[in-house]
């Protein structure tokens, strides 16, 4: 029979363990009870699949001539703070548009985006030779400055400012080159070797100008420029290679000895043959054809061509008969040269820190350093290096999974290691991102990273 | 008699601590080798006093030499021919963890110093659970947050444990103690023996994904003078590089030094027979391993120990 109405106590809804009230028994957490606290603790989204790696820029080295774009190494913004000479270890540099190109001149930097806005180009450092452009002095409208230490936007004269890019830059000792998509190169600093492909003006004022030369001239569209110390380099669509500036050494390589100053192609062993890339950083020259082989000129005194010759200066491109395999990239520095063959290994010839340990100096052949050194092993049998980079007295190696490992003389921290000793053999330099390019300088280094998520 | 001597790896099973293990192979080996046969009791010729036989004498003692068995070998009197054995433990494991745990007896006590001086890697079978953070970094512990795990690919696990692998690889050349500078250390370098041969924080030498499938994953991790707990901080680490989060739900040694899983003895061959084979199987990888990493040192121990580990291993 139905008796008295009972009232059934339902379930109320899964309360957390500690919130029993008066009711509940006391006790651990039973299993059922952490099970439900878990389910019901709310998620938390720090990001979504839609979200795209960051594109980053590090810089290191010596910091005073403004070449990090850092203001606050050089004019600490607080009293007590001490001006930072070096920066020995990569650095955050704040960039307001994503950077395609940079490249590490003597003491200055540049820094490119390949957007359509008005600003494409941005200097730093040093601009005794206007190699930055004019950057008017905020202080005396009618003066400019001499060392810029903030990455400052450059005016180009373009015909279409909203449609050209900007593919690469390239920085040599006291000059600039800027390459252009569909308006050809424009150079601009010191020209009194005429590495700015206009002609020489006898005691011509540098500092403070504001002229920046156009040069079109060219059998084909220029799809590379590479400045050496005093001296331009440009490689056109077509294969062709020209080259104006100083000749003392024979790095224009157009069989004299003198100054050029309008941009002439090169001929001797690179004549008809198709160069996919030339490389220059100090007196000596060395360019890459599709069929990988080397051709070097310029300066020999540190057994850079000895291979092929014995005299110290050569005029003319000479090809250089390695047989280490084929060759991809080619990296000059100022005494010491390296290549990169199809397989992923490193050649280095010349004289200085070469990479191979203390006891090899200077060589005329190429010899190759141990892939081991840059983290391969039977454990990682797939790592090969990607790129190779020079700058005056160090080299710098990018691997396919987005290392960078420098060797060299390590000239006021620019190696980025961390330490301030010569490193002898290839050394991994801690980058919290994946390092896309590097460009290195004399005293400093640029990188273009991309982070990780 | 010595009972058996030399090193041999046990599987330490999860959930249970190191210590138990050890005490659990030292109460079966006591066993057996205590239920073993004894050696028959000394004899001895003892005069007893026993009656004379009749007729003669007629209830006067008599003197009878006798062969009893000294009282002094009987096994109520002597008790149990072992009471302990000393077995040392090699690299421990904790609680949660599992895998190759050596073991060493009697005077192979003196090669545990020995391995471990050598600085060898350890390899291990880390899996991993996307989606949580608990307060000691396992699927065990308290819950401190639950975040989204969907934005995860492989390639981005990999990106990460590939800078992983570099800036360990980088600790290991700065904690070896060797001049950059010389010859020697680019010989060195290139041949990939570099390693800390003193004490240094944990380092990994390589880290790799063996299984990728959401929430979950598994590494492999090759490294040395660490802990279980710091392997479960990595898994930690590796979920706020990702931008999410990850707790360790297993940690497996799947190689100690020369030790691999199939040295080591399941709980079902902790007896002496299984123990005493895998001590002969084991010794000469162990030897050329210790003269290989520490024989430009001092020789001798190490031969000493080589005579008497024979002696013990075979008896």
């Amino acid at each position: 029979m139905a008796g008295a109405l009972r009232a059934i106590r339902t379930a109320g809804p899964a309360r957390p363990f500690h919130c029993r009230g008066l009711g509940g028994a006391a006790g651990p957490p039973s299993t059922r009870q952490l099970r439900e606290a878990e389910e019901a603790a709310p998620v938390f989204q720090y990001t979504g699949k839609a979200a795209r790696r960051k594109d980053r820029v590090f810089v290191w080295g010596f910091s005073y001539s403004g070449a990090l774009g850092v203001p606050s190494f050089v004019k600490p913004d607080a009293g007590w703070k001490k001006p930072r000479r070096i920066q020995p270890t990569p650095y955050r540099l704040e960039t307001e548009e994503k950077i395609s190109s940079a490249a590490c001149g003597y003491g200055f930097t540049l820094l490119a985006s390949n957007t359509t806005d008005i600003t494409k180009v941005w200097g730093t450092g040093l601009n005794k030779d206007s190699q930055l452009g004019f950057q008017r002095s905020r202080r005396d409208q009618t003066k400019g400055y001499e060392y810029v230490l903030e990455p400052s936007p450059i005016p180009l004269p373009l015909e279409k400012p909203q449609q050209t890019r900007v593919l690469q830059v390239s920085c040599g000792r006291a000059h600039s080159l800027i390459l252009t998509d569909s308006e050809g190169v424009f150079t601009m600093g010191n020209n009194s070797y005429g590495q700015c492909g206009r002609k020489v003006i006898e005691d011509e004022i540098y500092s403070e100008s504001y002229l920046i030369h156009q040069l079109k001239e060219f059998d084909s569209r220029v799809v590379q420029v590479a400045c050496g110390q005093d001296h331009s380099l440009f490689r056109t669509k077509k294969g062709s290679v020209y080259a104006c500036g100083w000749g003392a050494d024979g790095q224009t390589g157009l069989g004299h000895y003198n100054i050029t100053s309008v941009p002439t192609k090169l001929r001797g062993d690179i004549a008809g043959v198709n160069i996919i890339q030339v490389s220059s950083y100090g007196d000596c020259c060395l360019a890459v054809s599709d069929e990988g082989d080397v051709f070097g000129w310029g300066n020999s005194e540190y057994l850079q061509l000895a291979s092929v010759t014995e005299t110290t200066q050569v005029n003319v491109p000479r090809h250089l008969p390695f047989k280490i395999g084929k060759i991809k990239e080619a990296a000059c520095g100022g005494t010491g040269n390296a290549v990169l063959t199809e397989e992923g290994n490193i050649f280095v010839w010349g004289y200085g820190i070469l990479g191979k340990g203390p006891n090899l100096i200077e060589t005329a052949v190429p010899e190759m350093i141990p892939p081991s050194l840059f983290g391969w092993s039977d454990f990682n049998s797939d790592i090969c290096v990607a790129h190779i980079r020079c700058g005056l007295g160090q080299f710098a190696a990018l691997t396919n999974r987005g290392e960078l490992f420098v060797w060299g003389k390590n000239l006021r921290g620019c190696l980025g290691t961390g330490r301030m000793e010569d490193q002898y053999f290839p050394w991994r330099v801690t980058v919290p991102g994946e390092v896309v390019d590097v460009a290195c300088g004399v005293d400093h280094m640029v990188s273009l990273v991309k982070s990780f998520t | 008699m010595a009972g058996p001597a030399g090193l041999f790896a046990v599987y330490k099973p999860a959930g249970v601590a190191w210590c138990r293990v050890r005490e659990a192979v030292e109460t079966r080996l006591l066993r057996e080798l205590n239920a073993a046969p004894r050696r028959a009791p000394r004899q001895q010729i003892r005069f007893l006093p026993t009656p004379a036989p009749a007729p003669s004498g007629g209830g006067a003692l008599e003197l009878v030499p006798t062969r009893v068995p000294v009282l002094a070998d009987h096994p109520l009197v002597q008790g149990p021919r072992f009471r302990r054995l000393k077995i040392g433990a090699g690299h421990r494991l904790d609680v949660k963890a599992s895998g190759v745990f050596v073991l060493g007896i009697g005077h192979g006590n003196k090669l545990l110093t020995d391995l471990y001086n050598c600085h060898l890697t350890k390899v291990y079978t880390v899996g991993g659970l996307f989606g949580k953070a608990t307060d000691d970094f396992s699927d065990t512990g308290k819950l401190i947050e639950k975040t989204t795990f969907d934005h995860i690919t492989r390639e981005k696990l990999e990106r990460i444990l590939a800078v992983i692998q570099g800036t360990n690889h980088k600790a290991l050349l700065m904690y070896s103690n060797i001049d950059m500078k010389t010859q020697e250390a680019y010989e060195l370098a290139v041949k990939g023996l570099i390693r800390p041969m003193d004490k240094s924080p944990p380092i990994i030498t390589a880290i790799r994904c063996l299984q990728f499938a959401l929430p979950e994953f598994q590494l492999e991790i090759h490294c040395l003078h660490e802990t279980q707990q710091y392997l479960r901080k990595v898994v930690h680490e590796i979920g706020l590089e990702l931008k999410s989060s990850a707790v360790c739900t297993q940690v497996r040694r799947t190689r100690d030094g020369v030790f691999t899983l199939d040295d080591a003895l399941p709980r079902t061959q902790w007896d002496l027979r299984s123990i005493q084979d895998a001590i002969r199987n084991c010794r000469l990888k162990v030897e050329t391993e210790i003269e290989k990493t520490l024989g430009h040192r001092d020789n001798s121990p190490v031969h000493q120990l080589d005579v008497q580990t024979a002696h013990g291993a075979d008896s």
